[in-house]
């Protein structure tokens, strides 16, 4: 082999490689990625059913049941519209009711949200940044002083 | 002083650092680039013939290597040969030092007049608290006490006297907790039952909850005369909704009075909330004022022991959380719901009441805003 | 007052850090030897200085000093005492100060112990990483100063968030961080490279130690940190493709890249320009991946909203330092000669195609964890990209490179030939077969994906394990002689094939732990029996117990196998008082490599308790695997070969020593 042919069998190689990664994550980024939607999103536009989201807002008061086998379902909402989601499985430990929570699931046919993952951040403080936007948005959360430090007098 | 002296030091071996290597006089002994590069590829031909000695890598491999590694170790020995290492002209030199010697300390000592605190001294904990009594808080003491405690949990009388103060303090489940370590270790006493009694039920805002019952109920075994428990006994029989037996436990409680006592005042107005017929609170619902305790109930509150006191309030500001939780109410009357939190020194419930008010009031943006005010005064997060 | 001697301590570090920055690369430069000797003392004295502050935080940690403002909104007189300790880094100040002190440590390591670096070189390499620390000492100081101090402070403390109450936060933390920032040496010699205008095999033999040093903790650094979440956070898994996590896998798989392809240079003196592009990148994804952490973009693009100085101050810093970088690159590179010719089908070809893939995986990585913060910060749109995308990019990514890995070592220098090469790995790739085979028969053919990955698993172990042996010529000289060969290699092929061993007992587990895992969901009362892989979990029923600075409810669980007692698990829910903060505290059994793990939720009340039960089998193995391969890069770093370059007759001596009496 000349030496041009090395380096062209060596650019082909790597331009392979590189061309089948860019592939890759271009199709994974058109069909892996989930786009977050608020319960209002969801009333507004109907998502068709199956789809993977992942649904944000807050846990309705008083909406948490519970029964056996580890079920649980509860209500999310983000104050004007709320949708109602069941999980199996342990809930983190900084769920809790009119608490931010973000979950991931498909949205079933009869409307009910069913969820494979539930997410409460663990910080005491922590609303799940795009719910605290979407409450934002529509003027029902303020700040993110409220958790600030009471200390320093 | 002694700080600005150590603070000098400091300075004087970070300048002598910079300075100490520019003094020297002669060439340093380091290594010059193609010295380096040298010995660098010596030790590859080394690598090379032991690795051909094993039998790790083939001959002729062995030998194109040697040619490769040949050739950069010529290159490099020719680069030693040009180099020449030099000394610094004197202005040079003179300018790193003057540097070191002046620009260094100005600008460190100048950077920390800008962020430190010289005057503060340090605060550890294990000093603070071991500060003469009278010159500290009550929270160092009672720090200091919870120490002691941490460390001797055995001692009942530590406990016996904290147990009071956590409860003057706003911390009822503390006081609890410390009543409760007090009679384990030193055993039952009519006093402490019922006090723990108290604790409990101002920590459960005026409920008086089944632990606390047995309390009650096991000091009144122990004197069945004494009043106090009796008197919290009567108020459970009246939260349980046992109407009756309650009617009579404050008949019974004020027919062992002289009429005269602090606390008659708020079991009458108990018996008589009791006697009242049912539904005829419901009905004055609607224009009523904000219906915080009323100016006779704090009257009245004022005769009571500071517990009762306190035992009082909490079940009207109760009421009134679950007035307003469930009926909803006035902006005034949330913010009176608030500060009764703040004075019982409920924080955490303010903040509840707090949120519950803004979203009570999210779509009316002047009461919102009224509530914000108050909620600062109070010192509660602000919007 | 000793808080405020750590706090000057840290002022005169910053002004010390200048110095460095400019007194040795001026000497470089204009060939002054006297200006170059002040890089190493000076670069001791920094650290002398960084480490006394750090000192002086502990104490005011340990002494619970609420004087000082990050002492008081961290700690908690009652918190036990290794979490004091630990605690001075389990916050944002105080973990960028360990941050710095690492920094100006691997800066006194050098201009301690690179008395064989050429005099130009290592000053110019101090000066760079001065440059470093004076940006990060400034950041401390104007933003997030650990020294800031509180007049009248109140009694206790806001205690340190529960989740870091653990012993993992005693031993991550600082381990991820030498790996982070271990490669701010490699950047700055990279820099001070293309600035001194020296790039050769040469160079490349002095960089490879501290790149080594840098992979060796970051690797062990990730593993522990995945053990941590997968005990600590009570969900069972050990790898979420958090951004988290995945800032500190791109730097890692740069590195792993740059380790490689610095081996070619050192040998061959081909891709040199690639090599120091590389060691840019480490570092700068280091950089990256510190800093969204730390300032938490990765939650949000907004949070820099919550403090704007910091946010900005990291932003001017992570471009001055990437950008300059890179233009500096393109200036000065394509005056780099080019070196070194070869064949595809050989070792460098080899390490190209693993750079390649490296990389590629690397890109893949860093896309999925970016793309989504860019969509939000242009478009406002909300997306997240999870394990999914992942999967999906770096698997097939991954799956050609570990086919590949056996080959590199076996193939030689220049000019390989494949056909010999395969020769030397038919027993491996025989044992691999025969594996997968196996594992269908066990498990049958509804995982199809499965005994491929073990098979896959095997094929790097066995190809690792090979070709070692084949090294020492073991069918040629019977066993007893190719021991004593064994016995007799350099660290350095011990290294690669520990590494290469670790990456198939690493990958085993993650394959066996995710495809024959087995999990029960179920609300349990007492004397409710779980049947699980075998195992019978009874539920004992729960009790309260009180810990230090936390309460929680333990259940207790008895395990039988076959009726016979194996173990008593006690998992727990805990309150942390101080926050009234709730975590839960899985508990683990291991039974040779695998693991049953227990986790509890919520109580219902009447005694009943929601249970979450795993058996993942092998799943130790991942961090074994991981531990296995940092001690490959150790045993490399060990080698003799690695440290010489001394050009002292003298020491060159006691050096040769041990080879002659091999």
């Amino acid at each position: 082999m000349t030496r041009k042919q090395r380096r062209l069998t060596l650019i082909g190689a790597a331009g392979a490689v590189l061309a089948g990664a860019l592939g890759l994550i271009l199709f994974a980024l058109n069909d892996q990625i989930v786009f977050f939607q608020s319960p209002t999103d969801i009333a507004d536009n109907a998502i068709a059913p199956g789809q993977r989201i992942r649904l944000g807002g807050l846990v309705e008061d008083g909406s948490v049941v519970r029964s056996d086998n580890a079920q649980v379902s509860f209500r999310v909402t983000d104050m004007e519209n709320a949708v109602p989601v069941t999980y199996k499985g342990i809930l983190p430990d900084l769920f809790r009711e009119g608490q931010g929570v973000v979950t991931e699931g498909i949205v079933g046919p009869d409307g009910v949200f069913v969820a494979d993952s539930v997410l409460a951040k663990h910080d005491e403080n922590y609303i799940p940044k795009e719910v605290a936007e979407a409450l934002k948005d529509k003027g029902y959360w303020q700040g993110e002083e409220a958790g600030e430090k009471t200390s320093a007098n | 002083m002694v700080f600005w002296i150590l603070i000098a030091v400091m300075t004087a071996a970070a300048a002598l650092s910079v300075l100490v290597p520019l003094s020297r006089t002669r060439r340093s002994s380091d290594a010059s680039s193609g010295a380096a590069d040298e010995a660098v590829y010596r030790d590859q031909l080394k690598t090379i013939e032991t690795e051909l000695k094993r039998g790790l890598i083939e001959p002729e491999a062995a030998a194109a290597a040697r040619t490769e590694i040949a050739r950069r170790l010529l290159g490099a020995h020719e680069k030693h040969a040009r180099e020449s290492g030099g000394i610094a002209p004197g202005a040079r030199l003179r300018f790193v030092q003057a540097m070191a010697l002046f620009a260094l300390p100005v600008g460190a000592v100048g950077l920390y007049l800008v962020f430190g605190a010289p005057d503060l001294p340090d605060a550890p904990l294990a000093a603070r608290l071991d500060m003469p009594a009278q010159e500290q808080s009550v929270d160092v003491l009672v720090a200091r006490v919870e120490r002691h405690l941490a460390e001797n949990p055995e001692d009942g009388q530590g406990w016996v006297v904290i147990a009071p103060v956590y409860l003057s303090l706003g911390r009822p489940q503390d006081s609890a907790r410390a009543y409760a370590q007090a009679i384990r270790l030193l055993g039952p006493r009519q006093d402490w039952l019922t006090d723990m009694g108290e604790a409990l039920t101002i920590a459960s805002q005026g409920l008086v909850t089944a632990e606390a019952r047995q309390a009650f109920e096991q000091a009144v075994e122990m004197d069945a005369s004494a009043v106090k428990p009796r008197f919290f006994l009567a108020l459970a029989l009246g939260q349980e909704g046992r109407k009756a037996e309650a009617v009579k436990a404050w008949r019974d409680l004020l027919a062992d009075a002289e009429g005269t006592e602090a606390w008659v005042g708020a079991a009458r107005q108990e018996l008589a909330a009791l006697e009242a017929p049912a539904g005829a609170s419901g009905a004055a619902g609607e224009t009523a004022p904000p219906r915080g305790p009323s100016q006779e109930d704090i009257t009245a509150s004022q005769d009571m022991s500071a517990g009762d006191r306190q035992a009082m309030i909490r079940s009207m500001v109760t009421g009134l959380a679950e007035r307003l939780a469930s009926d909803g109410g006035t902006a005034a009357e949330w913010k009176q719901l608030m500060q009764a939190y703040i004075v019982l020194g409920e924080r955490q419930s303010a903040e509840t009441a707090l949120r519950d008010a803004r979203t009570a009031y999210a779509g009316s943006p002047e009461d919102l805003s009224s509530i914000n005010d108050a909620a600062r005064q109070l010192g509660l997060p602000g919007s | 007052m000793i808080v405020e001697f750590g706090h000057y301590a840290l002022v005169l570090a910053f002004a010390l850090s200048l110095v460095q920055s400019v007194v040795p690369l001026w000497g470089a430069l204009a060939g002054d030897d006297r200006l170059m000797a002040v890089a190493p003392p000076v670069s001791v004295m920094t650290f002398v200085m960084v480490l006394l502050s750090f000192a002086v935080l502990t104490n005011a940690y340990l002494s619970a000093d609420f004087s000082v403002l990050n002492v008081l909104e961290n700690s908690h007189s009652a918190k036990p005492l290794l979490y004091k300790f630990t605690g001075v880094w389990g916050n944002h100040e105080g973990s960028m100060l360990l941050w710095v002190l690492i920094l100006v440590f691997f800066g006194a390591l050098v201009g301690f112990f690179g008395g064989n670096l050429p005099k130009d070189l290592r000053a110019a390499t101090l000066s760079v990483q001065g440059w470093i620390s004076t940006g990060f000492i400034l950041f401390l100081l104007a933003t997030s100063n650990p020294f800031a101090r509180v007049v009248n402070p109140p009694l206790e403390g806001a205690d340190l968030n529960p989740i870091l109450q653990d012993i993992g936060l005693a031993i991550h933390p600082p381990l991820l961080y030498v790996g982070y920032v271990g490669f701010s040496i490699t950047f700055s010699f990279a820099v001070a490279a293309l600035i001194l205008g020296r790039t050769d095999a040469a160079w490349a033999r002095w960089v490879r130690p501290w790149t080594l040093l840098a992979w060796c903790f970051l690797t062990l650094g990730i593993a522990m940190g995945s053990y941590w979440a997968y005990y600590e956070l009570g969900w069972g898994g050990w790898w979420f493709w958090d951004p988290v996590e995945n800032a500190s896998l791109m730097p890692w798989l740069a590195g792993t890249a740059l380790l490689h392809s610095a081996i070619v240079m050192e040998r061959r003196e081909a891709l040199k320009i690639w090599t120091v592009l590389l060691a840019i990148f480490t570092f700068s994804l280091s950089l990256l991946g510190t800093f969204l952490v730390r300032s938490g973009v990765l939650t949000s693009v907004h949070a820099f909203a919550t403090d704007p100085a910091r946010g900005v101050f990291i932003l001017v810093l992570l471009c001055i330092f990437i950008g300059g970088s890179l233009a500096l690159y393109a200036w000065r590179a394509p005056a780099l000669k080019q070196g070194g010719l070869f064949a595809p089908i050989s070792r460098e070809g080899a390490l190209v195609l693993n750079n390649l893939f490296l990389t590629s995986a690397c890109a893949a990585v860093f896309v999925g964890t970016l793309y989504p913060l860019l969509l939000d910060a242009v478009t406002g749109e909300k997306i997240s990209v999870g394990a999914p995308f992942f999967n999906l990019t770096f698997g097939p990514l991954m799956v050609p490179l570990l086919i590949a890995v056996p080959f590199g070592p076996v193939l030689s220098w220049k000019r390989g030939d494949l056909l010999a090469a395969s020769q030397r790995l038919y027993a491996a790739f025989g044992l691999a077969l025969l594996l997968t085979l196996f594992t269908f028969w066990l498990w049958g053919m509804d995982k199809v994906l499965a005994p491929l990955g073990v098979g896959l698993a095997v094929w790097v172990m066995a190809g690792a394990v090979a070709e070692i042996l084949t090294r020492v010529k073991i069918v040629e000289i019977g066993p007893r002689r190719a021991f004593a060969r064994l016995v007799g290699l350099p660290g350095s092929a011990w290294g690669t094939t520990l590494a290469h061993f670790g990456i198939g007992v690493t990958v085993l587990g993650v394959v066996t732990a995710s495809a024959f895992q087995e999990e029960r969901i179920e609300t349990m009362r007492p004397g409710d029996v779980v049947e699980l892989s075998g195992y019978q979990l009874t539920f004992d029923g729960a009790a309260p117990r009180r810990g230090p600075n936390f309460n929680e409810e333990v259940g207790h669980f008895t395990v039988r196998q076959g009726g016979a007692i194996v173990t008593r698990l006690d998992p727990s829910k805990r309150i942390y008082t101080a926050r009234q903060m709730p975590t839960t505290e899985a508990a683990i059994y291991t039974t040779g490599f695998s693991q049953l793990y227990l986790s509890l939720g919520e109580s219902r009340g009447d005694g009943a308790v929601d249970v979450r039960v795993y058996f993942k089998p092998l799943i130790t193995l991942i961090w074994i695997g991981c531990v296995i391969m940092a001690l490959g890069g150790g045993i490399s770093i060990a080698d003799r070969r690695l440290r010489v370059g001394a050009p002292k007759p003298s020491r060159k001596r006691p050096a040769g020593a041990p080879a002659a009496a091999e």
